[in-house]
């Protein structure tokens, strides 16, 4: 799209923010009682819900049981009013598809599965407003459902997604942004150890700029773990003061 | 039909002490928890080059060079001795499947559980056939793990008298680790009906047996109706457990039946409004302050 | 059917090869398995081989209405069939995991790194625009599916030549190609994917994994880039942890070497098929058949050193004892009538008398064998030579 300048001279970015600025990222634990674990996750105008039930014995086919580790089950899907146009969406179209695989593999690189043989852990999430970064903002709303539902993680797995205009990585892109046709980088990091479980990259790059995008990502990863420590720590010390009373 | 609304309310900010606010103790996952190599790697934690880290959020308990994380709410962990209430998924052959709110599907095998006609019975091959006769899927019953398998899964048993299918009555799934860990978990409430508190979460109310029936074997279920006052007291019960747990208070007899004793003066549906539910808590609490001080 | 699992020991040995730096199939850790590419009758039909890997390519296109967002612009649509035909593992029905990760994967290479100019599609703005359809079959998964499918997508689209149109008014005229020459499409750059298999929590990375390989890797990493150095689109899957070092150089410097290789083997192809047509030879789908361009399994020609070939196998021959030729002849009863163990003398109820002898015999016929066993090899490897060998024992 001509004519939309996504980085101004002054260093702004269309929303007012600076290149290397994130959303406001704000987030609840434990929102709903039935489940095992669950979370809801701002980032912006992107806003998602997280589920998580087990681990808990195999449902549906068994053949899927692994005698040594837990397996691990993500649904992904978007509410019909969660972007401009109003779209029935089937389910397991190809992107909603992808994307439940891209958590899952997210998901198995981070939880301890071994711990858990012959058990399955399901991970639903579910897009209620979409304003760009839908894979990071479920990534990061699963992490705090993962966490609340107690089940052992190695790290938090923080996301974000990195775009590069003007010789210049911008982070977290917003839909606008990533409409924009530019190329933008999604990374999902374990933060404390550096290791990245997911990385993925769409449109043209010059091999060179890889690394500086790299780099931003892992950046602005880090900022949404601290956002997210912050969001765990604080939710820890309510429930535990209302045990101790 | 008069219909109770009410408007959104901010939600009260939890105040904390000035001591609480920075506790040691709370890790999250990642938090690296000692560098000592001395201490040994407990649940909800591993070793990463050489540290123990946390790998759960949660508080850290330590005993002698032990160093476990307990996570505020998990899923039910069973270790023997533990009486639990769970539901009967399945049956197979020689086993039932018991869902336990446990990672995986619990075991009662037939050779764990008193059939009618006394402990010294042999199970032929008939009972096999008629397993579904004593318990189907869909039956509730109380247990007690006997042993837990290499892979977590618990295999229970009923060879007790107080043991055995759960009749006419309330279930209530509550989170493991709010039942505070007892001698018996078997209480006949003054207030009139019986509670099985399990360990594993899984609450159940009844109305005060009479009489045990010694033939029964623990198959015996009295479809006898129910007294209203009866079912009334159970009501008031579910509704103050609900009430103690939505306040993560601790449930064992006394806490039970304080808050019972607090909420009499409440109609049974109005216990669930939050600011009943918080008048009553605080009762309770008080008066287990009263009686432990 | 489910895959058949890979056994422990044929794990650990892999595994333990790869630690070694071998390969099953000898090949470095860098290195591309043997790569064809060739055309069918059609423009824009092509197929791919990426050592027994076989993928098939066909690009088509249509004319319909564009979106409603992109007025001007011409549709690309990509989609890869994963036939059981190829593997017992891949089921018809609901899209696999596997077949949804590829799909997505090609549309991100070849969609979203705008290879082709779809603005040069449109005919009509807002009604008529080409829709380029991109169909990719597999014949034969061998491992490394991913790769083989880009390249042969990205060959297929260059080799594709859609029909020319003329727009008069409101009248659209689509011209067949006898009228008028078909028309290329234009490519902007050639992405071509590149995988990395990782193994043992990443320390070991091997390029181009063939199927046992595939099985036993932790995860993959597939780069797609062009002949510039631009990076098209980079996926990681499978619950790998990457270092950042990890992706950074190391995978980069082999991915752009790898692409300008195959980039220039596509170039080649494409020539040589653009001069056999232009030489008016016969080339196509029903002329591949007998040349066995579509089945997998034939013999490769190797390339073999045939120096001492005949020396050698004379000198085998010669140093061979003269095998007796003494064929028991065939008794047959009645004529048309069979016997089990063709002709030779009934042993039932004798074998333990003449177990001695057999002994003794055993150790000559084995050495016989042997013998028979090189030359044959020999008369493989001679193939088309001038000698010829009866083996003595069938």
């Amino acid at each position: 799209m001509a004519g939309l300048e996504l980085l101004s001279d002054q260093g702004y970015r269309i929303d007012g923010r600076k290149a290397t600025e994130l959303r406001k990222v704000q987030a609840r634990m434990g929102v709903f009682a039935q489940a095992d674990g669950s979370a809801y996750l701002e980032q912006g105008n992107t806003k998602a819900l997280a589920v998580v039930y087990g681990p808990h014995e195999m449902r549906g086919s068994r053949s899927r049981t692994r005698h040594d580790r837990a397996v691990i089950n993500c649904q992904y899907s978007m509410a019909t009013f969660s972007t401009a146009e109003r779209k029935r969406r089937p389910h397991g179209d190809r992107k909603s598809t992808e994307m439940s695989l891209h958590l899952k593999q997210t998901f198995e690189a981070a939880i301890m599965t071994q711990l858990y043989p012959r058990s399955q852990i399901d991970i639903y999430v579910k897009i209620l407003q979409s304003d760009g970064g839908n894979y990071s903002v479920c990534v990061n709303a699963a992490t705090l459902a993962v966490i609340d539902a107690g089940i052992p993680m190695r790290d938090y797995v923080c996301a974000c997604t990195v775009g590069f205009v003007d010789e210049s990585p911008l982070a977290d892109l917003c839909y606008a942004e990533e409409s924009g046709g530019v190329s933008s980088l999604a990374l999902a990091l374990l933060p404390r150890s550096g290791q990245i479980a997911l990385l993925q990259m769409d449109a043209r790059l010059h091999q060179d700029n890889l690394d500086s995008m790299i780099e931003a990502a892992m950046t602005a990863c880090k900022g949404v773990s601290k956002v997210l420590d912050e969001v765990v720590r604080q939710h820890l010390q309510e429930v535990s003061v209302l045990s101790r009373e | 039909m008069a219909a109770d609304m009410r408007l959104p309310t901010a939600r009260k900010a939890v105040s904390f002490s000035v001591s609480s606010s920075d506790r040691k103790d709370l890790v999250v996952p990642g938090d690296v928890i000692t560098s000592d190599t001395g201490f040994m790697r407990g649940h909800g934690t591993y070793v990463d080059e050489d540290k123990l880290t946390a790998s759960v959020a949660g508080d850290v308990q330590r005993v002698d060079k032990l160093i476990c994380v307990r996570p505020l709410k998990t899923r039910y962990n069973g270790e023997v001795g533990d009486v639990v209430v769970g539901r009967i998924t399945e049956v197979q052959q020689k086993r039932w499947k018991v869902e336990t709110n446990s990672r995986l599907d619990s075991v009662l095998l037939l050779s764990s559980v008193n059939l009618p006609g006394g402990e010294l019975r042999r199970r032929s091959a008939e009972d096999e056939l008629t397993m579904r006769e004593y318990l189907q899927e869909g039956d509730l019953i109380s247990a007690e793990v006997q042993s837990v398998f290499s892979d977590g899964a618990l295999s229970l048993h009923t060879r007790s008298l107080k043991y055995g299918k759960l009749g006419q009555g309330v279930l209530l799934q509550l989170s493991p680790s709010l039942i505070k860990r007892q001698k018996t978990h078997f209480h006949n409430l003054p207030c009139g009906a019986s509670i099985i508190l399990g360990n594993n979460g899984f609450v159940w109310l009844y109305p005060t047996p009479e009489q045990q029936e010694e033939e029964a074997g623990g198959f015996y279920t009295s479809l006898e109706p129910v007294s209203l006052s009866d079912r009334e007291v159970i009501s008031r019960l579910r509704n103050c457990l609900l009430a103690l747990a939505a306040h993560k208070v601790l449930l064992y007899d006394t806490s039970v039946l304080y808050c019972y004793e607090s909420s009499v003066q409440h109609q049974v549906k109005d216990i669930l409004k939050p600011e009943v539910m918080e008048e009553i808590v605080m009762l309770t609490q008080q008066k287990l302050l009263e009686q432990e001080g | 059917m489910k895959d058949t699992p890979l056994s422990n020991c044929e794990r650990d040995f892999l595994l333990k090869a790869i630690e070694e730096k071998k390969r099953l199939d000898g090949r470095q850790t860098y290195d591309y398995r043997k790569m064809k590419i060739k055309f069918g009758t059609d423009y824009g039909c092509c197929f791919v081989d990426l050592g027994k890997t076989r993928v098939m390519a066909q690009v088509s296109c249509e004319l319909v209405a564009p979106k409603e967002n992109r007025p001007n612009e011409g549709l690309m649509f990509c989609n890869i069939e994963l036939s059981p035909m190829a593997s017992p593992a891949f089921e018809l029905g609901r899209p696999s995991e596997l077949s949804v990760k590829l799909n997505r994967q090609l549309e991100r290479c070849l969609r979203n790194s705008k290879c082709i100019d779809t603005e040069s599609l449109c005919v009509v703005s807002g009604e008529k625009v080409w829709q380029i359809r991109v169909d990719v079959h597999m014949l034969n998964h061998d491992g490394n599916l991913m790769d083989a499918i880009s390249i042969a997508a990205i060959t297929a689209l260059c080799h594709f030549r859609r029909p020319d149109v003329a727009v008069q008014g409101d009248d659209v005229t689509v011209f067949s190609p006898e009228e008028r020459d078909p028309i290329p499409l234009s490519i902007y750059h050639m992405p071509i994917s590149v995988s990395f298999a990782f193994f043992l929590q990443g320390t070991y990375l091997l390029v181009d994994p063939c199927e046992p390989e595939e099985r036993v890797m932790d995860g993959l990493l597939m780069i797609a880039m062009n002949k510039h150095r631009e990076i098209c689109s980079i996926q990681s899957s499978g619950g790998i942890m990457l270092l950042k070092d990890q992706v950074n150089h190391h995978d980069r410097k082999i991915a752009s070497v790898k692409v300008s290789e195959i980039t220039e083997l596509i170039t080649k192809a494409l020539e040589n098929d653009k001069a056999a047509r232009k030489a008016g030879g016969r080339c196509g789908f029903a002329e591949s058949v007998p040349q066995e361009r579509i089945t997998a399994l034939k013999k490769e020609e190797t390339s073999v050193e045939m120096t001492d070939v005949t020396d050698r196998a004379s000198e085998i021959v010669e140093k061979a004892e003269v095998p007796s030729q003494t064929v028991p002849s065939p008794v047959v009863p009645v004529p048309g009538v069979g016997q089990v163990g063709q002709g030779l003398q009934d042993t039932w109820g004798l074998e333990e008398e003449e177990e001695e002898e057999e002994d003794e015999e055993g150790g000559e016929e084995q050495e016989e064998k042997e013998i028979t066993m090189e030359v044959e090899q020999h008369e493989k490897d001679s193939r088309g030579g001038y000698f010829e060998f009866s083996p003595s024992i069938r």
